[in-house]
């Protein structure tokens, strides 16, 4: 059974008068300890996606079944319980943080509002969870908004994974980072992959990371899906005009001239 | 090739929060008329800086050295002599002056055009921007176009009066990887049209090596390294420099999934 399934989605939007179709008709599903990649242009839908996923707002039509349950009928507290086990992680960490709290208080709120820990064993599990993402103890008591934005987006991935889930939203959760550090994210991303069996709905623009990272991938344009298949033969022999196109479009760094350089 | 503008032992020092942070370390660095130059580096390595210095964006007190133009003859005045293009089309666009003022304005102010005059400049240069019906964009404002149109009018706008230089500070950034092509495509070709020098400050050593014939590496406000693009590709002096080479996931990178036994 998959973790999760989308059947039929679909979402509109008014703007000015007239209907956009942001999501048209979209199925897919994410096997356990999987990753999937949404990739498009910019308007494509990916991220109005993620937001179905995650319900943050609701389809006009469709399903979402997510642990074998109807996750669209879910309200209130049974919906609250069901969250703990999807998780996100956004571009923007900053954005994405009370800009007051201090790291340990980002990383305490999961665990308190979840019930996760008591609040006796919280500051342990917060020393564990920032050893987990490669980030000094002694870091929980500074500001989020003094660490640098690779030390954030490793707290931003501590909080998702406080609550043991078994699906994480990553919106463009890598785009904005330095490439030094984009690595290291990556590497870090997988082993959580792999120690803990968490799938993985990693939405980016950049063909390059997603072809190194995802299982599966699918093309959309227009709210639509283009193209699926294998992440690697997706992106290696494109069918969509939106592959050919989003392929084309992708930087080439052709290191080969160091041979020929006098 | 003669030499454009050349800078010498230029530090820029901002204050903030009190202390003072150095934004640039004793650059010296000579950009040559007519070449496409690429400034690449992370955060925090003073590519930005550079490129408002250049412009004399910055207050004369924060910058020390010197900046000499002898391309130019004379002292560069922003807007006449260099165009600038910046990440955000949205904040650098009026958002209640059409289209097609804001960029006669730039020819009336710098060219002596006439409105009429300076209107007609600026449709030709909606044409050559390639918008879409330009007759009508003349009189739409920025909110009715997409980000890579904007960026588009931006570009029209730096141009106008006709620069010498034009600086593009990760005008492609923000864009996707589609509109982002167009955009370099655009940018090659009008600096090849009126023989503009052009700087091009990105993040992304790959799009850089794929616009420029030099590229400038940058690290915490040092210049790292600088030579020509196929030198610094294929063969770099500077671990910094190789660690950003191998830093990139191109579409033929070794999928990191492999790596981590974590493909089925």
């Amino acid at each position: 059974m998959s973790l999760l399934a989308a059947s039929n989605l679909t979402k509109r939007y008014r703007r000015g008068g007239k209907t956009v179709i942001a999501v048209d008709d979209v199925s897919f599903h994410i096997e356990p300890g999987e990753t999937l990649a949404l990739a498009g242009p910019s308007g494509s839908g990916k991220s109005t996606i993620a937001r179905l996923a995650l319900r943050l707002i609701e389809p006009d039509a469709g399903r979402i079944e997510f642990e074998g349950g109807d996750f669209l009928a879910l309200r209130g507290a049974t919906l609250r319980a069901r969250r703990a086990r999807l998780q996100m992680v956004f571009q923007d960490p900053l954005a994405a943080f009370n800009p007051r709290a201090t790291v340990a208080r980002a990383l305490d709120d999961p665990l308190r509002i979840h019930g996760i820990a008591s609040r006796g064993e919280r500051p342990r599990r917060i020393a564990e969870l920032l050893e987990r993402v490669g980030l000094p103890a002694d870091l929980a008591s500074r500001a989020v908004h003094e660490i640098s934005g690779g030390q954030r987006q490793r707290v931003a991935i501590a909080r998702a994974i406080a609550t043991k889930p078994s699906l994480i939203v990553l919106d463009e959760a890598v785009s904005a980072l330095d490439v030094s550090v984009r690595g290291q994210i990556l590497e870090l991303l997988l082993d959580l992959q792999r120690e803990q069996k968490i799938a993985y709905l990693f939405i980016s623009h950049d063909l390059g990371v997603v072809r190194a990272v995802a299982h599966r991938i699918i093309l959309l344009d227009a709210g639509r899906i283009a193209e699926s298949g294998e992440a690697r033969a997706v992106v290696d022999a494109p069918r969509s005009a939106i592959g050919k196109a989003l392929v084309a479009a992708a930087p080439r760094l052709d290191r080969s001239i160091r041979h020929n350089a006098p | 090739m003669t030499v454009l503008a050349s800078i010498g032992e230029l530090t820029v020092t901002y204050r903030r929060d009190g202390g003072e942070v150095t934004a640039l370390r004793s650059v010296s660095l000579d950009i040559m008329a007519g070449e496409r130059l690429a400034i690449i580096g992370e955060s925090g390595s003073g590519k930005s800086t550079l490129a408002l210095a250049i412009a004399e964006l910055l207050p004369s007190s924060s910058a020390d050295g010197r900046i000499e133009w002898p391309g130019l003859g004379r002292t560069p005045l922003l807007g006449r002599d260099i165009g600038f293009v910046f990440q955000d089309p949205s904040a650098s666009l009026d958002p209640v002056m059409t289209i097609g003022k804001q960029i006669a304005e730039v020819a009336r102010a710098h060219l002596g055009l006439t409105w009429s005059q300076a209107y007609a400049k600026a449709r030709t240069l909606l044409e050559r921007i390639r918008l879409p019906d330009p007759d009508s964009a003349l009189q739409a404002f920025p909110h009715q176009l997409s980000g890579g149109q904007k960026q588009r009018v931006a570009i029209a706008a730096a141009i106008a009066a006709g620069p010498k230089l034009l600086i593009a500070d990760e005008a492609t950034s923000a864009l996707d990887t589609i509109v982002q092509a167009e955009i370099v495509a655009l940018i090659r070709r009008l600096v090849a049209e009126d023989g503009m020098t052009l700087l091009f400050i990105s993040h992304d050593i790959a799009l850089a090596a794929e616009l420029a014939e030099r590229i400038a590496v940058f690290r915490h406000g040092r210049l790292v390294e600088l030579g020509p693009t196929a030198r610094i590709v294929g063969a770099p002096t500077q671990a910094y420099t190789r660690m950003l080479l191998d830093a990139h996931i191109g579409l033929d990178a070794a999928p990191l999934l492999d790596r981590a036994g974590l493909r089925s």
